[in-house]
């Protein structure tokens, strides 16, 4: 079986449409900018790759990640030739964080944010009557699982079309955190590069209109497969096995060999612990596949954009399809040697002709995504 | 009613509920004896170091795999690479992240825990679920307001209907603290249920006894939208629980309401109550939705 891509919709730093991300992503530009959301002399880090799209400067505003799904919602409907209404279309939604930052400036600064204002279903209820919507908060790969599973809702006679998207801004919290916990401190995020020091954070939302295959006119893309699981092994830590299973569950779900595949969109989070752990199980995964698919990883531009990030990676994909140009890895000069046999995009975009990609995300909680994607042109 | 191939039932019930001993506490007076307490019932290794709702959940979890006759000295023995861990929470993480922005406004980030790096993502209770029983399979954290609970029932269905897991361990867990209490604007209570779900086969073939089957499911814009749904206006219903008179009972339950109104009907019709069962939740003018989710007696 597989599914139809037939609309998108993205916002991150870099830009507000898809096209305008891609058209960044292949213009290889720095795109860090320094932190803005939060008091910069509280933390280590001082960059970012925010959205700022904040009234007043410095001052942050609560419901922003609600603010950009509506936007990537209302843009995916319109790119696919959909009304607004979504009365009796299920949305999923994977996040992150939720509106968590919301709830930091209620307890803060007293936000007027209640309950209902967590999750995503009220602002989705409110833009386009959606009612049957659901978020699930599965970390950075939650936008690929819920790929997965309305590829499922379809799948099993349950919907015909479906709306999947993600969206997060960056908590205090979650910054923090992480940024007491990295040895060093990135001064931008270098995935698969010797000078990699860890992961900073992005913001964005992104939505894609997922339909039963010849439902509708116009396919962007087709969804081959997505697989899922989870490492059952460290809270934060990837796993090697765990990863390797996920990759393998997709290739096999989608009906591809690792030979079949010629593009992937790599998780790419600039931890040295996943890039080594990504780009090991890779280099396994695609040991036998000749000269092996072309890697990008577009964190390197737009920061991590958490629970979003597998879902902005997949949307890069259909661009690169579409386009047939790939961006590249930013700032890789000197790949880590886990890396040395993957052709990974450096220094310029390259002209390509990907028919087949595989898009990775990972998350705490071990928790791991895979889809393949197939060109429709 | 006859279970069919493609029934999926639940084949253990586990609670962590201040005073209540099991999920038959949840339909009448609580017996009183050997009732949960949260300061002797949430210690020992597997805690340490962990949040409350994970804590809460764990304890939970094995109440559940134990009833299910899933977990021995060696931890559990259902297939580890095909069993899933869907956890419903909408508060769990929320005293957490707000004591983190009292001690970055304080301390900096140099006063910030590094043990509080998992409770900084949403899903930290499924990881930790997953990673005391080895559980491999898909894992799913639904925050998603008041039909939350029954939500997670309706996903882990859904990944065992098509064909992703071959069991599901369901959680909904929320935890007692000041966050949580101002942002309810009512006082707090720890809540939290365990179910495992198995398809009707899989029990059967291991002898295992089902307590309910899950039925059909809906999420609308109101009750009465979401009721019609789920029952096809046709069934006359047995029992209907009601969000409203669990918390009435229990206190706020938010996003571990759905699945302690499962466990409440469970237990009623494993323990021979006339069925179906009907469970509601949402639909109050703050929500965004309501949710209704019918359960049967399993057949043999």
């Amino acid at each position: 079986m597989s599914w139809d891509i037939t609309g998108m919709g993205a916002v991150a730093n870099l830009g507000a449409t898809p096209e305008a991300v891609f058209e960044s992503l292949c213009a290889g530009q720095e795109t860090r900018t320094p932190l803005r959301a939060f008091d910069a002399a509280k933390y280590r880090a001082q960059y970012a790759y925010e959205i700022d799209d904040r009234a007043e400067p410095g001052r942050d505003e609560p419901l922003r990640a609600s603010r950009w799904l509506t936007s990537v919602v209302a843009d995916a409907l319109a790119d696919a030739g959909l009304g607004d209404d979504l009365t009796d279309v299920p949305v999923l939604v994977g996040t992150t964080m939720r509106e968590q930052r919301s709830a930091e400036l209620w307890w803060r600064d007293g936000a007027g944010i209640g309950p209902a204002d967590l999750h995503f279903g009220t602002p989705l209820r409110r833009a386009f009557g959606a009612r049957n919507t659901y978020t699930f908060a599965n970390a950075c790969s939650a936008s690929l699982y819920a790929l997965g599973m309305a590829a499922d809702l379809i799948e099993t006679d349950m919907a015909d079309t479906v709306v999947v998207a993600g969206a997060d801004s960056m908590t205090e919290s979650a910054f923090g955190t992480l940024d007491k916990v990295q040895a060093e401190t990135p001064r931008a995020l270098r995935p698969f590069d010797e000078s990699h020091l860890g992961m900073l954070m992005g913001e964005g939302a992104v939505a894609v209109v997922l339909q039963r295959a010849g439902t509708a006119g116009r396919a962007r893309a087709r969804l081959r497969g997505v697989g899922m699981n989870c490492d059952a092994h460290h809270a934060t830590a990837p796993d090697h096995d765990g990863i390797t299973r996920a990759v393998r569950d997709a290739h096999r779900r989608a009906g591809v060999r690792a030979e079949d595949i010629d593009l992937v969109m790599l998780h790419g989070s600039g931890t040295p612990r996943n890039d080594e752990t990504e780009a090991g199980v890779l280099a396994e995964v695609f040991a036998d596949a000749g000269a092996g698919p072309l890697m990008t990883a577009i964190k390197s531009m737009t920061g991590h954009t958490l629970g979003g990030s597998g879902l902005l990676s997949l949307v890069m994909a259909v661009i690169a399809f579409e386009q047939r140009r790939v961006p590249p890895v930013l700032g890789l000069t000197d790949p880590i040697k886990q890396a040395a046999g993957l052709r990974l995009v450096r220094h310029e975009t390259v002209a390509a002709e990907p028919r087949t990609a595989q898009i990775d995300a990972f998350g705490f909680g071990g928790i791991n995504a895979v889809a393949i994607l197939e060109a429709t042109r | 009613m006859t279970a069919t191939s493609d029934d999926i039932v639940i084949t253990g019930v586990g609670l962590a509920v201040p005073g209540l001993g099991g999920a038959a506490d949840l339909l009448g007076a609580p017996s009183g004896t050997d009732g949960f307490d949260p300061a002797t019932g949430l210690t020992g290794r597997e805690m340490r170091n962990k949040d409350r709702a994970s804590r809460l959940a764990l304890h939970c979890a094995h109440t559940a795999l134990r009833d299910a006759g899933l977990v021995d000295a060696d931890g559990y023995t259902g297939d580890r690479d095909t069993t899933a861990v869907v956890v419903s929470s909408n508060l769990g993480t929320l005293e957490g992240l707000c004591q983190a922005v009292d001690t970055i406004a304080e301390q900096t980030v140099v006063g910030l825990s590094p043990l509080g790096l998992p409770g900084t993502s949403s899903n930290v209770v499924a990881g930790w679920v997953a990673i005391r029983y080895g559980l491999r399979g898909p894992n799913l954290t639904v925050c998603n307001g008041a039909t939350s609970g029954l939500d997670a029932l309706y996903w882990a269905r859904n990944l065992i209907a098509a064909g992703r897991a071959g069991a599901a361990v369901v959680v909904g867990v929320e935890p007692a603290n000041e966050a949580v209490t101002r942002m309810l604007g009512r006082p707090s209570t720890d809540v939290a249920a365990a179910l495992v779900l198995e398809p009707a086969r899989t029990a059967a073939a291991r002898a295992a006894d089902g307590r309910a089957t899950i039925g059909r499911y809906a999420r609308t814009a109101d009750l009465a939208g979401a009721v019609a749904a789920a029952t096809g206006g046709a069934e006359a219903i047995g029992l209907r629980l009601t969000g409203a008179d669990l918390e009435a009972r229990l206190g706020p339950c938010s996003g571990a309401l759905g699945v302690l109104q499962v466990a409440a009907a469970a237990a009623h019709l494993s323990g021979g109550g006339r069925g179906p069962v009907l469970a509601t939740t949402g639909g109050a003018p703050e929500d965004d939705a309501a949710a209704a989710l019918v359960l049967t007696a399993c057949g043999h």
